[in-house]
């Protein structure tokens, strides 16, 4: 009697666990396939292309095409780059120090405040450019690092202060009190006690913004033509009256997503939080 | 203390660069919303008008409603599956196992991937003659072979929440595996030595406690899909017809194709206090102290 | 070196308030103790005097000059923290000359004062260290050698034991006294272990509540503690306390306690409070009266009796050779001279005349 009801669970567990595996085979096809199949693409000659096979003869051509004429793709990274970089450059510090702000005094109106500053994250990226769009078209800015940048910093801002406040929060304030009594002023506090300690929390916010920025598409698709065309709106460029030259959009892929990858795996464990800001721990 | 007037130094900065580039321009659209500005006709802004571009959008414009439609349903779908989704695989893969680590290892990828990018690359898969999905497709449902996947408006929607969906439920299963681990286990198996079967203990004991994290996931995904807009343009391009033409698209097409900056503020800012509206509701819920459930 | 004051000092946050209208005079080189239970306002105090929280009302002088609008670092003032406060970042060598660098001292002259404090505090070879590779007492020490680095006027530390086991909390408060009489500086010293208190201080003031209910030498609070929070909180094992009413001079209590007490102009209800050590157990008929053995306790250098009499329960500290059984009958004698009486309603004591 109990030997066979013992049986019946122990197969029932055993049919569970081959679900569970069959699942999660599944996901990990699903996450990943899209990925390999583009990364195989971008390694095939053109004619490869219709074959769905595994078997072809790789090469290298796809990438030395991208670089050169009439592509130069390298010209997109190098925006993306600079823009990126950019935009990280001068939010980050700027976010520091208002995050620091929010986390450590009162202040009248600093809900207030915070909830704007937060609240702008929800703004759609369309209402944004389109005033913009009109104002670096008067001052002649279209298609130019600059425009890129300043739009980039609507999205990156408030992401960075959030982030930022949630990794001061967690420090606490006792050093920064000694340094205060040891004679030194809040400024001189903030550069030497609480940026050495909340490093490791700017790193990963400078790094979150850095993506966000690299892979922003809109800004970029109206606000620039030649010269500041980025990474993603140049992927979209490889294109004959033949139809897409699907082998070059995916060496491109690879080019813009490589990076990301790296990025993203040195700071997994944080890259939720930044999203959610700390309302998931 | 001292620092009475340092605290706001501090903010200004960050402050000035949110007013400049969102609040600034936010109240620009909102102006423009009420003239009349063509620039096919005129490089400077027109005449108010009052609300007229708000009233024709919403009682007159069929591209309006349209994308309204298109909008909502792409939301609801895409909401849906990413919040089933992902609670699903973060309950599975909170246990251990080699198979668990390794999907645990790559969650992370998808989102790393630019938008524009998962679009283009799920045209190409779906791409009737040599897309290896329309091919796999075909190969496990035989009347699917040789389906011209992006030529049928509800199936256009439905790869676009795919292609959505491949980048956000790897990641929102992150956020879940995340507020899974914050609870505690003592539930749960107070539960379990009361008898309850798997499906109970889920019901009664993880979900609820699970419940403030799946909300912030389903408004945040909200959020997301309802600004749907990358993968548009280079996933569908909006079509068939006008089948997958979501809000923020129909922005841009009415700004940029036909350069009504007036019309096309209207309708971003009817797009902005959908968002807005969410926004509030998303910022009470995390911003509640804790122990306010 | 500088006297610190504080005239009617008060924090409050919102409704609450934590510190409420104290007034305190700490004398040039004085070893001043705050004592009281957890949540009192002594950090608070301390906090206001370093000038890191803005008091609501009243001042705060340090050498005559009300520095209430000063800046921390124009207070010229030391302060170790509970948890060190230490710079995690830098080595042992760089978190005592910090205050050094801030005043701009460079180079040798910085590394030989660094070498000096740290001599004091035997903290030479660590030097290179970096504060998460100590241990909690080395951490201790380096605070300790970063506020004497550079002869402050005031010393503050807020519970700077706290984290040490309990020997070497012993040896380091040792290592304090002796500093602090070195120095000479003056010192506001944040605790709620009163051996600490009693130990270190020159005055201690037991608070409660956000106010100060004595300010009196150790000796002083042992012996003449001012009212029952007072009498209760000092001593360990607390002070026997026993409701009764007292009558020309006579104080007696349920279940037949009785005992004289030398207070002649006072009649009611009343507290009497002796010690444990000022309690002697001996053979049945013997001492003042007779009660049963509760329970036997013994803690290495003392037996502690706890005895039953009449309604009340007494601890009466006896020699640790000492020996009886539960339950049987012993007698009490209470040492009349320390003897201590209290107003049922005031709480305040009442002095034999
Ligand atoms: N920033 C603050 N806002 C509101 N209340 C506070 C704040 N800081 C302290 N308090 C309250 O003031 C009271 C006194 O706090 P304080 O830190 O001075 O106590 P303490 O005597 O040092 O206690 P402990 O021995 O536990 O350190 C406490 O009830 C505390 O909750
Ligand atoms: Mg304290």
């Amino acid at each position: 009697m109990n030997g066979t009801r013992a049986t019946a669970a122990r197969r029932r567990k055993l049919v569970m666990k081959g679900l569970e595996s069959a699942i999660l085979l599944l996901a990990l096809f699903l996450i990943l396939f899209p990925i390999v199949w583009m990364a195989l693409t971008a390694f095939k000659r053109p004619v490869d292309l219709f074959e769905l096979t595994l078997l072809f003869t790789p090469t290298l051509d796809n990438f030395r095409t991208i670089f050169a004429a009439p592509w130069n793709i390298g010209a997109a990274l190098w925006n993306s780059t600079v823009v990126a970089g950019l935009t990280v450059l001068i939010s980050i510090p700027c976010s520091t120090l208002a995050a620091y702000a929010f986390s450590r005094f009162e202040m009248r109106f600093k809900g207030a405040l915070f909830f704007t500053i937060l609240a702008t994250q929800f703004i759609p990226a369309v209402v944004v450019v389109l005033p913009f769009y009109l104002l670096f078209r008067d001052l002649g800015l279209l298609d130019t690092h600059l425009a890129l940048v300043i739009v980039n910093l609507a999205i990156v801002t408030p992401f960075a202060v959030w982030m930022l406040k949630g990794f001061l929060d967690a420090v606490p304030t006792e050093s920064e009190e000694a340094a205060l009594v040891d004679g030194a002023t809040r400024l001189r506090v903030i550069l030497d006690i609480v940026v050495p300690m909340v490093w490791p929390g700017v790193l990963v916010t400078a790094v979150f913004c850095f993506i966000l920025t690299w892979n922003e598409f809109l800004f970029a698709l109206i606000l620039t033509r030649d010269n500041a065309v980025t990474l993603p709106v140049g992927i979209t460029r490889f294109r004959t009256e033949r139809g897409d030259l699907w082998e070059l959009i995916a060496a491109a892929g690879i080019l813009i997503s490589i990076p990301m990858f790296l990025l993203s795996s040195v700071i997994q464990r944080h890259f939720v939080r930044g999203m959610t800001g700390g309302a998931v721990k | 203390m001292q620092d009475r007037r340092l605290k706001y130094v501090l903010i200004l900065p960050a402050a000035l660069l949110v007013l400049g580039t969102t609040i600034w321009p936010l109240a620009v659209s909102l102006v423009t919303s009420f003239r009349d500005w063509r620039l096919t006709r005129s490089l400077t802004p027109g005449p108010f008008i009052g609300p007229e571009h708000y009233v024709t959008a919403l009682t007159d414009d069929p591209d309006f409603a349209n994308a309204l439609q298109v909008t909502a349903s792409f939301v609801a779908i895409d909401v849906a599956l990413t919040v089933v989704c992902a609670l699903g695989l973060a309950l599975l893969l909170r246990r251990a196992g080699v198979l668990h680590s390794l999907t645990r290892a790559v969650l992370i990828l998808p989102f790393a991937v630019s938008p524009a990018l998962v679009g283009i690359s799920f045209r190409f898969m779906f791409n009737a003659e040599m897309g290896v999905f329309t091919w796999l497709a075909g190969a496990v449902v035989p009347w699917l072979q040789g389906y011209v996947w992006l030529a049928d408006p509800v199936a256009a929607l439905l790869v676009l929440v795919f292609s959505d969906a491949w980048r956000w439920v790897p990641y929102m299963t992150l956020v879940v595996l995340g507020g899974l681990s914050a609870l505690p286990k003592e539930p749960e198996e107070a539960a379990r030595i009361d008898c309850a079967s798997e499906w109970q203990v889920f019901r009664d004991v993880t979900l609820p406690a699970l419940m403030p994290v799946l909300a912030v996931v389903a408004i945040l995904k909200t959020v997301f899909a309802l600004k749907m807009f990358d993968q548009v343009v280079t996933l569908t391009g909006g079509g068939p017809g006008q089948s997958t033409v979501t809000l923020a698209y129909l922005v841009y097409s009415i700004a940029f194709r036909w350069y009504d900056m007036g019309y096309a503020s209207a309708v971003a800012w009817i797009l902005t206090a959908m968002l807005v509206f969410l926004a509030v509701w998303y910022m009470k819920l995390i911003l509640r102290k804790p122990g306010g459930a | 070196m500088a006297d610190v004051s504080l005239r009617n000092l008060t924090k409050a946050w919102g409704g609450f308030t934590a510190v409420r209208d104290q007034s305190l005079e700490i004398r040039d080189g004085e070893f001043m103790v705050l004592l009281g239970p957890s949540g009192c306002g002594k950090t608070t105090t301390m906090r206001m005097i370093a000038g890191l929280e803005e008091p609501t009302a009243g001042d705060i002088l340090i050498g005559g000059q009300r520095v209430n609008d000063l800046p921390p670092r124009d207070r010229d003032i030391a302060m170790v923290f509970q948890s060190y406060g230490l710079y995690p970042h830098m080595t042992v060598e760089d978190n005592i000359g910090y205050p050094l660098k801030l005043r701009g001292i460079k180079g040798a002259e910085r590394a030989a004062q660094v070498r000096a404090a740290a001599a004091k505090v035997e903290l030479e070879p660590l030097l290179h260290r970096r504060p998460k590779e100590l241990s909690g007492g080395q951490r201790q020490r380096v605070a300790l050698a970063r506020a004497i680095v550079r002869r402050p006027t005031v010393f503050l530390m807020d519970e700077p034991l706290s984290n040490l086991d309990a020997k070497l909390r012993v040896s380091t408060r040792a290592e304090i006294k002796h500093l602090q009489h070195e120095l000479g500086v003056t010192t506001v010293y944040v605790t709620h272990d009163q051996i600490e208190a009693m130990t270190l201080a020159h005055r201690v003031a037991v608070m409660q509540g956000g106010e100060i209910r004595q300010l009196d030498t150790p000796e002083v609070i042992y012996d003449r503690p001012a009212d029952l929070f007072v009498a209760g909180f000092i001593g360990s094992p607390p002070m026997n306390l026993v409701d009764g009413d007292h009558a020309d001079g006579r104080f007696t209590a349920a279940g037949g306690f009785h005992a004289t007490t030398g207070v002649a102009r006072h009649g009611g209800r009343a507290v009497l409070g002796v010690r444990p050590e000022d309690v002697t157990v001996g053979p049945a008929g013997s001492g003042d009266l007779d009660a049963s053995i509760y329970a036997v306790e013994l803690t290495g250098d003392a037996v502690l009796v706890t005895v039953q009499a009449g309604a009340a329960r007494i601890i009466a500290k006896a020699d640790r050779a000492w020996r009886a059984e539960i339950g049987s009958t012993v007698a009490l004698r209470l040492d009349a001279s320390r003897l201590h009486l209290f107003d049922a309603a005031s709480t305040k004591r009442l002095q034999p005349e």
